[in-house]
């Protein structure tokens, strides 16, 4: 896949995909989620930046996601990020913590099992879903190299 | 680019008030480095969230990144970035060595500076009581920051309000990026201020 096609998910936004890579960039209090149905070759992801949109974003994608074609029961999530990315006294750049919360919450309370989850810490990722022999989910933390999560 | 919900002449007044803060500041980093500092014409948009982001930067290029939240009459967090080769150069220029822990508190202790000289030459001018918190620091990807001091103060807010200036360190191929992003409470209480609500 060429770098050209990749589908970049910026904040606040969601995308479907059946073959260009699909990544979101940069994700420090944001959750980027990313669900899946392996067998048909599909992935889904949303870049969440608040907790409050979550709870409608996982619905909203496990519903895109099978009107594509995904069967509901193979449905996986993998989530990333939720970092808190400035040691401040304030409580308001907390809001990774809280971000992860709820897309556990949502995924739990849509019966959508969590296959993997890096989060939390205090580093900035990037997320990517790659369709090559296999579907393939990585993250690249700053400064780091890209691993594959799932 | 999503429309704004403030007025042309609203923006002009906010570059205009930039322009003050930022030329206080570059006054600051002048005298800290000895150095003549030029001041960029501030620019002010209103943006979607995600176009905020985009247009700090690659999202995942690597910066210095100093955040120090605002509370009182102006609500906000004013945040500087400085590419790596740019803090080099400014912990050169004072001495430090910018891989160390003091170089990493004298960055912090620069943003503190131009921080609280921008935010109070709007308070000087505006007549608000501002109260700057304590910088925090950090390296790391652009996107991250941005997108983490965004949603810290978002509100359920759809839009970002950047007030956005560089500072150009003469003679030294050196720049940092200064951005003021008031909450839409603060930006509402500002615009009265100045009379353009």
């Amino acid at each position: 896949v060429s770098a050209a096609a990749d589908i970049s998910v910026r904040m606040g936004e969601r995308a479907i995909s059946r073959s260009e890579t699909l990544v979101c960039f940069g994700l420090g209090s944001c959750i980027g989620l990313v669900l899946v149905d392996r067998r048909r070759r599909l992935a889904g992801m949303a870049h969440i930046m608040l907790p409050e949109p979550a709870h409608g974003e996982v619905p909203a994608l496990v519903d895109e996601l099978v009107g594509v074609g995904a069967l509901r029961p193979r449905i996986e999530a993998v989530i990333v990020g939720g970092a808190k990315m400035f040691a401040t006294a304030s409580d308001a750049l907390e809001i990774g913590v809280r971000n992860e919360e709820a897309v556990r919450e949502a995924l739990h309370g849509a019966r959508i099992p969590l296959r993997a989850a890096i989060t939390g810490g205090s580093r900035g990722r990037t997320m990517r879903v790659r369709f090559g022999d296999e579907l393939a989910i990585s993250v690249k933390e700053a400064g780091g190299i890209e691993e594959m999560i799932a | 680019m999503t429309p704004t919900n403030y007025s042309d002449l609203q923006l002009d007044a906010l570059r205009e008030l930039a322009n003050i803060g930022s030329g206080t500041a570059g006054t600051a980093l002048s005298q800290l480095l000895g150095r003549p500092v030029d001041i960029s014409v501030p620019t002010a948009a209103a943006l979607s969230l995600a176009d905020a982001v985009e247009s700090a930067g690659n999202p995942e290029d690597a910066v210095f990144a100093v955040v120090m939240p605002i509370f009182g009459d102006l609500e906000g967090d004013v945040l500087l970035m400085f590419p790596p080769a740019d803090a080099t150069t400014v912990c050169g220029l004072l001495g430090v060595d910018v891989t160390t822990e003091d170089g990493r508190s004298a960055i912090g202790e620069i943003c503190n500076i131009l921080g609280t000289s921008y935010v109070n030459a709007l308070a000087g001018m505006t007549g608000l009581a501002v109260e700057p918190r304590p910088p925090a620091t950090t390296f790391d990807m652009i996107g991250a920051i941005v997108a983490s001091v965004l949603a810290s103060r978002a509100e359920g807010s759809s839009v970002a309000l950047m007030l956005d200036s560089e500072l150009i360190v003469e003679g030294e191929a050196c720049s940092l990026t200064f951005m003021l992003l008031p909450t839409h409470a603060g930006i509402g209480d500002l615009l009265e201020r100045i009379g353009v609500a």
